[in-house]
């Protein structure tokens, strides 16, 4: 080699280079081994550079001059785009090379195009010498999450066709300017304002354009008319306060989400700055859905008997598919299953009571596992239970016999409205779950003192409880007392880690994934008990060595995670792994539902499209990243 | 045929035994197949850096090559040498870098003239070689675009393609690479699959403008 001439030409592919992101950052010594290393082809226009079927590339591509088109090739959608046009200094197949599969799009000249290309063993290479480069690879991967999500969109927009997107941003929902008043205004001439401009909800705010309350049609029957109410007194002293805001960029989604969790119909939107832009109503997301949140959550609340409700039951998964389709995020949606099913379960506690006398009684209904952690899929079973008080007055066993009678009612209730009765018997209507707030101390504690396997797996479950209905003081004082016990205590804190490392990410030495050896389901992976669950263990061990009080996976981990020192940026990476894992879950239970067979967690890594399969085998390494901290933590 | 027979009595160069030697050992190399597809054959390009010589015409100062193997441009197949005090090292260094692979030049009168040349003159033989010229081919490849013969800068323009520095005899080497690609692709594309056939076409051209 001669090497004052390759030093030139090495040199003039430099000088291209260090004039583009993110070569013109990338080290002096990792740049030098590209330059050396990158050989120039030429492809006229509307030749093939890469197809999939070439197999895995065996080249990075640099587009040098010219244009090069990335090209959707099969029927399935991968990314966001159909085509794409890379120009000069933009590489590719990033995703493809680095994950050694063949490339899911065809890359295609448009014009005549020169391209450098550097060997995929020279790619690899070029990421362990230089962290500049390899941030630049991994946030091009990262991107590919998003574009899933998009993804989801494209699939299921046959079904949900007609509708417009909840992801709309509220700005773009506000059609008029607000409609407010001062709060010391006379009532009266707040409400001949509220005629004038003919609206059903008149806002409220000071000199400063922030809104302090809301006033609706619904509140002045109530309110006003039948208490009498002086119109003479100002309209502060009627209105409601706070009003529940929304900043303009947040999403119908977050709107309804927000009407749906507190019962309102109304929502004022705010700027930047605080000042009302605006109101949203019930009816303006209405507009945007087939089937309605507001239809489905009056349908629940003016339910009048079990069928009522079962069909508002019918109404939430309808739901829960049109907003997958529209590609809202399992964050999102599990927590919107959650809110409704929450609504339903309280309607059918408060048809119960009209039958079962319950008055005086301080008593809290509690959810377990995945619906008091707000983690619902559409085939969970229930797991609930009561905590009650026993007062000193009062007989335990009538009290008990009543509170069980009552449970077994609910439990039915829910069983007819699709939460199947749970096959363990973790139900209120059981004895052993129906207990004073000093029978649950007990409990706990035993668990606690003596975490043999089966307290271990209690605890995986009923630690996570949250109240749906009754006194939520009564549970956080039990939530306080828990967290303190096990603060404390390294030795069933390790236990737990333990238990939380029993299983192991699924991810192969050699292939990608390690599917289930279960005959009766070949070539799958349980993403429950080998995905889910791994992050949903670690989180709840870092709560309860932290004292977080939150019960979802991810408020435990962001939360827990941050008490003790982990980088935000390391647990919002586990934390998209979770959620892409349930989105994953949500879409087959979703799929199959359709197809007629049961809902299960069982997915087969070769079924699930290339970007899929990298993004969750990324999910299962975040998995496995948590699950290493636990060990190191608890030296296990 | 052995290229030391051209040698004429009486001129011959003074070659030191070493030189000589390589010169000898080039000559027994095996040519390659010119039967192989071009993406399957190692082309060189190679050009020239010239000045004016005293009595008129051009002297060579320098050559640039720049190696296009199976379609590729790698920077590590790259020759240049000035001719300067030891213009028989530069030459045989060139013959070397060739090793007997295709010769593509921009304008042949000129530049394979001024080599053969300066190969009689230092070496005191011509190397057997097969020259393509692209400024004759390249009509016949793309006749969309220039019909006629055009220079170098209205080819590498029609294309796109940078001249980077015309003082560097290979910077310019390299420019007519990027050409050779492009002419490469346009003759697979029209069925010249091979270094013979590109040979046999730049003849009949030749033959057809009666050069």
């Amino acid at each position: 080699m001669d090497t004052t001439a390759s030093d030139t030409l090495i040199r003039t592919n430099l000088d291209f280079l260090r004039r583009h992101a993110p070569f013109d950052r990338m080290e002096a010594e990792a740049l030098r081994f590209l330059g050396e290393r990158l050989a120039t082809a030429f492809y006229p226009a509307e030749s093939e550079i890469l197809m999939p079927e070439d197999g895995p590339p065996r080249f990075f591509y640099i587009v040098y001059r010219g244009k090069v088109q990335a090209r959707q090739v099969g029927g399935v959608a991968v990314t966001e785009y159909s085509t794409l046009t890379l120009g000069p200094s933009e590489g590719f197949p990033i995703g493809a090379i680095s994950a050694g599969r063949p490339s899911t799009n065809g890359y295609i000249a448009v014009e005549d195009s020169y391209c450098f290309q550097l060997p995929a063993a020279d790619f690899l290479k070029l990421q362990e010498l230089s962290p500049t480069f390899q941030l630049f690879c991994t946030r091009y991967i990262a991107s590919l999450l998003n574009q899933s999500r998009e993804q989801l969109q494209v699939q299921f927009s046959q079904r949900a066709a007609e509708q417009q997107t909840m992801t709309t941003s509220l700005s773009n929902l506000v059609k008029k300017d607000p409609v407010f008043v001062a709060p010391g205004i006379a009532t009266r001439a707040a409400l001949e304002k509220m005629v004038e401009a003919g609206v059903g909800c008149l806002a409220v705010a000071g000199d400063d354009e922030k809104p302090v309350g809301v006033l609706t049609q619904s509140d002045i029957l109530k309110r006003i008319v039948l208490p009498g109410f002086d119109l003479t007194r100002p309209i502060a002293d009627v209105m409601t306060t706070p009003p529940h805001t929304l900043h303009a960029s947040a999403s119908a989604y977050d709107a309804a989400l927000e009407m749906a969790t507190h019962g309102v119909r109304h929502i004022l939107v705010v700027d930047t700055e605080d000042k009302l832009k605006g109101v949203i109503s019930e009816r303006d997301l209405f507009a945007l859905q087939r089937i309605g949140l507001r239809q489905i959550r009056s349908g629940i609340e003016s339910a009048a008997d079990v069928q009522a409700l079962q069909r508002a039951s019918r109404d939430i998964r309808q739901l829960a598919l049109n907003l997958l389709a529209q590609g809202i995020g399992a964050e999102q949606l599990t927590q919107f299953i959650s809110a409704l099913n929450d609504a339903l379960t309280r309607r059918i506690i408060e048809l119960n009571l009209d039958r079962h006398d319950l008055y005086g009684v301080e008593y809290a209904w509690l959810a377990f596992g995945s619906e008091g952690r707000h983690e619902q899929t559409l085939s969970t079973d229930q797991d609930n239970g009561i905590l009650y008080v026993l007062p000193e007055w009062a007989d335990k066993e009538p009290l008990k016999l009543r509170l069980l009678a009552f449970a077994k009612d609910v439990n039915n209730d829910l069983a007819a409205c699709g939460f199947p009765l749970c096959t363990g018997n973790i139900m209120a209507s059981n004895p052993d779950l129906c207990l004073t707030f000093e029978e649950w101390r007990e409990k706990f504690g035993t668990w606690i003192r003596e975490p043999h396997p089966e307290a271990l797996l209690n605890a995986t479950i009923f630690f996570d409880y949250r109240v749906l209905y009754g006194d939520e003081k009564l549970a956080h004082k039990l939530r306080h007392w828990l967290l303190s016990m096990t603060g404390g205590n390294p030795a069933f804190l390790k236990a737990m880690a333990t238990n939380a490392l029993d299983v192991s990410p699924p991810l192969g030495k050699i292939r990608d994934f390690v599917t289930d050896d279960d005959p009766r389901h070949p070539g799958t992976i349980d993403l429950k008990k080998f995905g889910a669950r791994l992050f949903v263990d670690a989180a709840r061990v870092l709560s309860l060595r932290t004292g977080v009080d939150a019960t979802s996976t991810v408020q435990r981990l962001r939360q827990g995670g941050s008490r003790i020192g982990m980088p935000a940026e390391e647990l919002s990476a586990m934390a998209d792994g979770f959620h892409f894992i349930q989105l994953l879950r949500l879409r087959h239970q979703h799929l199959d539902t359709d197809h007629g067979s049961s809902g299960d967690n069982r997915v087969k890594p070769d079924d699930l499209n290339e970007l899929d399969r990298r993004i969750l085998k990324e999910a299962f390494r975040q998995a496995r990243k948590i699950q290493l901290r636990l060990k190191l933590d608890y030296q296990i | 045929m052995n290229w030391l027979s051209r040698l004429l009595p009486g001129s011959a160069p003074a070659l030191t035994p070493e030189q000589q030697n390589a010169v000898d050992s080039l000559a027994t190399l095996p040519p390659p197949d010119p039967g192989r597809s071009h993406y399957e054959t190692r082309y060189v390009v190679v050009n020239t850096e010239t000045g004016p010589m005293e009595g008129g015409g051009q002297r060579l100062l320098a050559v640039g090559a720049v190696a296009l193997n199976q379609g590729l441009l790698h920077p590590g197949d790259a020759y240049r040498a000035r001719l300067g005090s030891a213009p028989a090292d530069a030459l045989i260094g060139l013959v070397r870098f060739i090793a007997r692979a295709p010769v593509i030049v921009f304008n042949a009168p000129f530049n394979q003239g001024t080599l053969q040349r300066a190969f009689e003159h230092n070496l005191g033989s011509l190397p057997e070689l097969d020259w393509i010229d692209l400024m004759v081919l390249m009509p016949s490849l793309y006749p969309e675009r220039i019909s006629g013969q055009a220079r170098m800068d209205a080819w590498l323009g029609a294309f796109g393609i940078d001249r980077l520095d015309r003082q560097d005899a290979l910077l310019e080497a390299l420019s007519v690479a990027q050409l050779l690609q492009v002419a490469l692709a346009r003759a697979n594309a029209q069925g010249l699959a091979t270094p013979r056939e590109l040979l046999d076409t730049q003849s009949s051209r030749k033959w057809l403008r009666g050069s």
